[in-house]
């Protein structure tokens, strides 16, 4: 009965409460932001259920905030408004206390909760709001679902342990920082979650459900994101069920300890009516001290800093605070152990850029937002709080006093928590053996740019705390602001003058130091403080003295009596600020530069299109040759580019006019003909020029072309700051100089865009058995295999590589030169790096091996020289002969992607520099430096045909089989598997997000597709018939296409090398992984061993198979199966391998169940199908099992396979 | 030094009326503001403190505009609050040197000495370096005088001070008060006539927002002189006293009721008449039979 009036008392009272129902709008709101901000994927619909599922998930975690109000609010307020001595001494049992209020609080905040799903439908029927995103049907259930089996579930959870926190510790903020842990603590258990081999497991130890949903949906197609209701699959259950008893032990633990009873010392309370205190009354003479207050600036400084040391001190008087510190240092430990894991399992040395970047900048960021929300409207609120406001306020303090000092207050919180995470970042160094810190660069990126956005964000959130004038309103307020700063670009909001604290992003790298960013970055931060320091008048004028209820209209007539002339003159000063530097930098976005929006910037490609396509076929000459000189200047950075080409008509028509394209950014001073021509077309925007020649050229017939343009960057754009040519690590290539003819390449790809923009859709590309297209080669029209010679000037200290070899050196005007020439034609590129490099030399047989490399990073070169070695070594005795007479590798800074291959060159960014290679890790640069050398035969003298799909397949398949053939040859076989694994995996990943899915010979622009399963395709034909029958094969095709003339192969030639040595009974295979996408699903459902009266042991079988095929969007039909696939036992073993195979062999393995005996003379300990997971199986568990003894009935438990 | 609130009225947004045309002339000394609970003294207090502003009315310390100034006002003013807490985990000499920078006392050496002059006053110096979160009421009360008396304010409000002191604290804390009030303006809000009686020249009493009674203790209580009567009744007889006399108040007295009541003659024989006091003054004014509600023009007037 009473438990019952205490739940409708409490449950009536939060009902009336308009806090309640703004959370419910918050909530509302970023379910409904959420939505559109994370809308990414063109195939996934945008209310598929799993994602609606997710997306509840993240609104939910967002929402313990809340729940950490509601919660904390129903346990705490007795005693907050000391109540609780009436309340405690009623003869009120405390199950009926904590129970009614805990029930209420939840009921409430289930309600509330409801804004979620509500928020994501409504942000469902604004899904014009993003135009490219697809709406599938509309199922009640899979908005209700998650609510159900994710969000309920979890606010018993979350509110359990809040209103425990609460309960017992009778304070608000351990409440807070209870539910910030929880929130991190999921960040970080979905972060490991990928490390623990055990899915179940992972499953049971995710409170909320996240980890679970990812692997639920981890490997399923768009097809079946979009049609999938999340039900109750078996995990979510078990999952759900196990952290709802949690929740019941915890309150049950909370009723245990609860006591009726005095807060006790130490507890927030107010005075009212006191008793007198033990201490006797001495009678002393009556003085009064007569000290009058000076007024002036310098108390007001002093007053400030008063306040903001008060403040400060009051704040890390709580032991909370030593929490806090801790977790500061403890989190980035944790979040950036495995900072940098590149590819594979190989992850880069924790060097400070990537720290200072990634850990403290990217997965630590949302502790000090989380904080800075915190402890601002902590800062506002503390002396409303404690009581201690009406005498504080009375005090003959300025208001613009009193919020400077809290300002500064939580700038030196925020500088605490900044030094305690940079110590954490220091230690991840120290704890893994890197010892060169750079503390210069530490300070400049967490105490410059980084404190420098918290800062802004600080002064924001108090404005709005003291705007709002409701302390946990305006922390939901504030947290939907400092949320939104963060998204705006995903509502069309890109301007960086517009979202507050915008800016146009830095990337630090060790090369290049902050590059080009430093300066907009800090035009931009500069603006923003002037914003800044106008929302701190507004805040100062608005700032709350004792204890008026504050009407809007109260506190504006307030406000305008306190715009004082030194307050109207920092006003006026900031808003001249911002007009100054507001202006200086929409001088350099929008007038020195183009601002365009991503459309607009579409819309020039699709007039480019729209107007020259029809001159796409008109015969153009190629460039046979090329003689440039490059002049560099790195420091403003700016590049001049002269030459000329050989022209050569090798059509067989006469031609009658040249086309010439600049791509817009460059600036044309000449073009010129060696013969009479006339302009007859000039547009300058677009960057199109048509020269009408006199006399045409006739077949066979060539001229020179020649040009004088340059590359000159003005000021700084909004976005997207040019890195090609930067102070040290310019890299640039061919696009600055003159194209010959309309390039098809220019065109705008993307679909939406094109029809958005009234273009056709391109035509799908063709396949691989379309003969017509295969004159082209990759990616341009203009240019086959070129002499060039070039000569390139940069700066006196730097070094300058480009293709060729290079003929001298020498010093000029103060400028170094450097004069290369290809020894024979050359795939045309004209890539060009310059930058202060240190050199590293080397030989293998006849041709010289050197890396071009940043001074600092010399931990890899060893690797990357063995892997060069390595791979010529193979390559040449497998593949064919090496076509260069040289071998390089130039580092460029971590612009751009990881590597890249060119004739002879091989360009690596910064990271595979300071990879870090422990035992029995991938090595990545080994790895690396192999794939990118077999371009040298894949994709480079061996080119397929442009635009024809399945070119993938013959460059970055082979060049990925050629690096695991070579990893496994120096490694060893263990190493190679390893690489299959990783490869198998990102495969499977890769089609779970991706639109369509083809097979492996008709891939296109499929990365995962044309690297992943094309290695592991490659691979497992090596397994089934050998090394010798695929390099054959592929030294035939390689034989067949040296000649780098057209017509260019397709994936199909290729195809018919490998079934030429393929036996007929295994070319089952070239159709399962080449030609069609085909799935297995084999498990292992009971393992039982027997001795044998020989004194062996027999081990039996039952395995269940299937193979599927699925059609392009992931749809699946079971086919037949009758393959050959691995059969293991294994012998007890360590480590996290199945253990020594006693038996491993190949059995034909039909669909359904089947059973198989085999007999090992040693004890096994596990027996499974595919026991190295080489089929592509979504399921990781169950191949193996430990084996059971024949009288076991029990079923074998599952091990988990090697991985 | 005067304080001179002018028809100041101020009602809540939902709906109280909690002053009502309120006009009050403070000198400098002691001025009592009597009133019940929820009269409205609070509000009146935190007006002239600065904290609230009124809706309709002028407030003037001299020539300084209270609700417009509020900077200059704060400089010269020392509130000791009804209600007020303190942050818990700092200890009493440090808050109190905190208050001390914020009332600007910057120069170091006299801010040492004044606030060990306070805590020695307030009684506080032998505790000074613990927590306030251990205070006792009183301890946080005397406390928060301390805070109150730094700076030398010479306007000092003070709403409900004695109240949780025990009887040596209230008279040494009263005494204070009467030796700061010989030069500044001391606004005393209490509901205990004792406190008013005492000490102040001069006194208001406050109802229900409006000011019933302005006036100086002394000449007031004088006024009284030969209209209180008092007598003994059973509990039988005094609901027809109550019901036929002016009744100002009743008080049981050994298991019989002391009733005293207000009347130019004596009322009866059983009557006897008795010296007035400040109570009768209170009781008097609340009944109805004095001051403003009695529609009687005041003889007192603005101070002379």
């Amino acid at each position: 009965m009473k438990l019952r009036e205490v739940f409708r008392y409490e449950l009536a009272y939060r009902l009336r409460s308009g806090s309640t129902w703004i959370y419910a709008g918050a909530l509302l709101l970023v379910a409904f932001l959420v939505f559109h901000a994370t809308a990414d994927s063109d195939v996934i619909h945008l209310n598929a259920p799993i994602r609606l599922a997710g997306l509840t998930l993240i609104a939910g975690m967002l929402g313990m905030l809340v729940t950490a109000a509601l919660f904390g609010d129903a346990a705490v307020r007795d005693v907050a408004v000391e109540m609780d001595p009436l309340l405690f001494t009623s003869p009120l049992r405390k199950a009926e206390h904590l129970g009614g209020r805990f029930l209420a609080a939840l009921a409430v905040n289930a309600i509330v909760a409801l804004a979620v799903p509500l928020g994501l439908f409504i942000a469902t029927l604004a899904s014009f709001l993003n135009p490219e995103g697809i709406v599938g049907p509309f199922r009640l259930s899979a908005y209700l679902q998650p609510y159900l089996l994710l969000l309920l579930p979890n606010l018993v959870l979350v509110g359990a342990l809040l209103f425990t926190t609460a309960a017992l510790t009778r304070q608000v903020v351990p409440v807070y920082l209870a539910a910030i842990g929880l929130l991190i603590g999921n960040v970080v258990a979905a972060n490991y979650a990928g490390h623990i081999q055990s899915a179940a497991l992972v499953l049971l130890v995710d409170p909320l459900g996240l980890c679970t949903l990812q692997q639920l949906a981890e490997y399923l197609t768009a097809a079946e994101q979009n049609a999938r209701l999340l039900g109750l699959p078996e995990m979510l259950g078990w999952n759900r069920l196990a952290w709802l008893a949690v929740a019941m032990a915890v309150l049950a633990l909370l009723h245990r300890t609860f006591r009726f009873e005095h807060a006790g010392i130490g507890g927030r309370r107010r005075t009212r009516r006191a008793i007198v205190g033990p201490e006797s009354m001495r009678p002393v003479p009556l003085a009064i001290p007569r000290v009058v207050g000076s007024f002036g600036f310098r108390t007001t400084l002093r007053q400030v800093l008063a306040i903001a040391g008060h403040s400060l001190a009051e704040a890390a008087a709580s032991r909370w605070f030593a929490v806090v510190l801790l977790a500061c240092t403890g989190l980035p430990l944790l979040w950036g152990w495995n900072v940098g894991s590149t590819v594979f399992d190989t992850s880069t040395w924790p060097v400070t850029l990537l720290v200072t970047e990634t850990v403290l900048g990217t997965r630590f960021a949302l502790v000090p937002h989380l904080l800075l929300i915190l402890y601002a409207g902590e800062l506002v609120w503390k002396d409303r709080d404690t009581g201690v406001a009406e005498i504080a306020d009375a005090a003959p303090l300025p208001d613009g006093a009193a919020l400077l000092g809290r300002l500064l207050a939580l700038a030196a919180m925020l500088v605490l928590f900044l030094a305690a995470a940079m110590i954490g970042g220091l230690l991840i160094q120290a704890l893994q053996g890197y010892y060169r810190f750079e503390p210069g660069l530490y300070l400049r990126v967490v105490f410059g740019l980084q404190l420098s956005e918290y800062l802004l964000l600080a002064v924001l959130a108090m404005t709005i705390h003291v705007l709002v004038n409701h302390k946990y309103v305006g922390h939901v307020i504030v947290a939907l602001a400092v949320l939104f700063t963060k998204i705006a670009p995903a509502f069309g909001i890109r301007h960086n003058l517009l979202v507050y604290n915008g800016d146009p992003g830095w990337t630090y790298s060790d090369m290049n130091g902050f590059g080009p960013f430093i300066g907009p970055f800090a035009w931009f931060k500069a603006y923003w403080a002037a914003w800044a320091l106008l929302l701190a008048v507004v805040a100062s004028v608005s700032w709350v003295r004792g204890r008026e209820p504050g009407g809007v209209r109260r506190r504006l007539r307030q406000a305008g009596v306190r715009f004082t002339k030194p307050v109207l003159r920092t006003a006026g000063v900031a808003i001249a600020l911002i007009l100054g530097l507001g202006g200086f930098i929409f001088y350099n976005t929008n007038v020195l530069n183009e601002y365009r929006s991503p459309m607009e910037r579409a819309a020039r490609w699709a007039e480019y299109e729209q107007r020259y396509v029809r001159h796409a076929d008109t015969p153009q000459p190629t460039i046979a040759a090329a003689g440039l000189r490059v002049e560099i200047h790195p420091a403003e950075p700016a590049v001049d580019l002269r030459g000329s080409y050989r022209l050569m008509n090798r059509t067989e028509t006469p031609i009658d006019s040249v086309h010439v394209y600049l791509r817009p950014e460059v600036r044309a001073r000449s073009i010129s003909l060696e013969r009479a021509a006339a302009p007859v077309l000039i547009d300058e925007e677009l960057g199109y020029r048509i020269y009408a020649l006199e006399q045409p050229l006739e077949p066979g017939e060539s001229l020179q072309l020649g040009f004088d343009v340059s590359f000159r960057p003005r000021g700084f754009p909004n976005s997207g700051l040019q890195t090609d040519v930067v102070g040290n690590g310019a890299s640039f290539n061919r696009s600055w100089l003159p194209f010959i003819g309309y390039q098809p390449m220019f065109e705008l790809a993307d679909d939406e865009a094109r029809e958005h923009l009234g273009l056709a859709p391109r035509p799908a590309a063709p396949g691989p058995g379309d003969a017509a297209s295969l004159q082209d080669r990759w990616p341009w029209r203009d240019a086959d295999l070129v002499d060039v010679d070039m000569i390139v000037g940069t700066a006196a200290d730097q070094v300058a590589v480009t293709i060729g070899a290079l003929q001298r050196s020498w010093m000029e005007n103060g400028r170094r030169y450097f004069h290369y020439a290809t020894e024979q034609p050359t795939a045309f590129g004209a890539t060009v790096f310059s930058a202060r490099y240190a050199l590293r030399e080397d030989r293998w047989q006849d041709i010289p091996l050197s890396i071009f490399h940043h001074r600092a990073h010399t931990d890899n070169l060893d690797r990357m020289m063995r892997g060069m070695k390595a791979s010529l070594e193979y390559y040449t005795a497998q593949f064919g002969p090496y076509p260069d007479r040289q071998l390089r590798i130039v580092e460029i800074p971590r612009y751009g992607g990881f590597g890249s291959a060119h004739p002879h060159t091989v360009a690596f960014t910064e990271d595979v520099f300071f990879s870090r290679v422990r035992e029995g890790e991938v090595d990545q640069p080994f790895y690396g430096t192999a794939h990118e050398v077999a371009h040298t035969w894949w994709g480079g003298w061996v080119r397929g045909a442009a635009g024809v799909r399945g070119a993938g397949f013959l460059s970055e398949s082979l060049a990925n089989y050629s690096a695991m053939m070579v990893t496994e040859k120096t490694y060893g076989l263990e190493m190679a598997r390893r690489v299959y694994g990783f490869q198998l995996e990102r495969y499977l990943r890769g089609r779970a997000t991706q639109a369509r899915e083809v097979p492996l010979v008709e891939v296109e622009d499929q990365p995962y597709i044309a690297y992943r399963k094309g290695a592991i395709a490659m691979y497992t034909l090596r397994e089934h018939i050998g090394e010798e029958r695929v390099n054959t094969a592929l030294r035939r095709y390689f034989e067949k296409h040296r000649d780098g003339r057209p017509p260019y192969p397709t994936s199909l030639d290729l195809l018919a090398e490998l079934r030429a040595v393929t036996p007929e009974a295994l070319r089952y295979l070239l159709t399962d992984w080449f030609e069609t996408v085909t799935l297995w699903d084999v498990e292992t459902k009971r393992a039982v061993v027997e001795r044998t009266t020989a004194g062996g042991y027999q081990v039996t079988l039952d395995v269940v198979a299937k193979k599927l095929h699925a059609d392009s969007t992931g749809n699946e039909t079971e086919v037949p199966m009758d393959d050959l696939v691995e059969i293991g036992v294994f012998a007890a073993g360590e480590g996290d391998g199945p253990g020594e195979p006693l038996y491993l062999r190949r059995h034909r393995i039909r669909s359904g169940e089947q059973t198989i005996r085999v007999t090992v003379p040693r004890a096994p300990a596990r027996a499974g199908i595919d026991p190295y997971r080489m089929l592509i199986d979504r399921t990781d568990y169950g191949n193996v099992l430990e084996v059971q003894a024949a009288a076991g009935s029990r079923r074998s438990r599952p091990v988990n396979a090697a991985r | 030094m005067q304080l001179a609130i002018r028809n100041v009225s101020k009602t809540y947004p939902n709906g109280v009326r909690a002053l009502h045309d309120v006009s009050l002339s403070i000198p400098v000394g002691m001025f009592g503001l009597l009133g019940r609970n929820g009269a409205g003294k609070s509000t009146l207090m935190r007006i002239v403190a600065t904290l609230q502003d009124a809706d309709e009315g002028s407030i003037h310390l001299d020539d300084l505009d209270v609700s417009r100034r509020k900077d200059e006002v704060r400089r010269t003013l020392g509130y000791l609050p009804q209600s007020f807490g303190f942050h818990p985990k700092v200890s009493a000499q440090r808050l109190l040197e905190h208050f001390a920078v914020l009332k600007g006392i910057t120069d170091a050496g006299a801010r040492r000495d004044v606030v060990e002059s306070l805590l020695r006053q307030t009684n506080l110096w032998e505790v000074r370096g613990q927590k306030l979160g251990t205070f006792s009421g009183g301890m946080r009360q005397r406390f928060g005088v301390a805070v109150a008396l730094l700076g030398n304010p010479r306007l000092i409000i003070v709403d409900e001070p004695t109240a949780g002191l025990d009887p040596e604290e209230r008279v040494r804390f009263l005494n204070l008060l009467g030796e700061i009030g010989e030069d500044s303006v001391v606004l005393l809000c209490t509901h205990i006539v004792e406190d008013v009686e005492e000490l102040c020249s001069r006194m208001a009493i406050i109802d229900r927002g409006e000011i019933l009674l302005e006036a100086e203790p002394a000449r007031t209580i004088e006024q009284l002189r030969g209209r209180i009567w008092r007598r003994t009744v059973s509990r039988e007889e005094l609901a027809s006293v109550q019901r036929e006399l002016p009744v100002i108040s009743t008080r049981l007295l050994a298991g019989r009721t002391l009733v005293r009541v207000h009347a130019e003659t004596s009322p009866g024989a059983a009557f006897e008449p008795v010296e007035p006091d400040l109570k009768d003054v209170y009781f008097t004014v609340m009944a109805g039979h004095h001051g403003q509600r009695a529609s009687v023009p005041e003889a007192a007037g603005a101070a002379s």
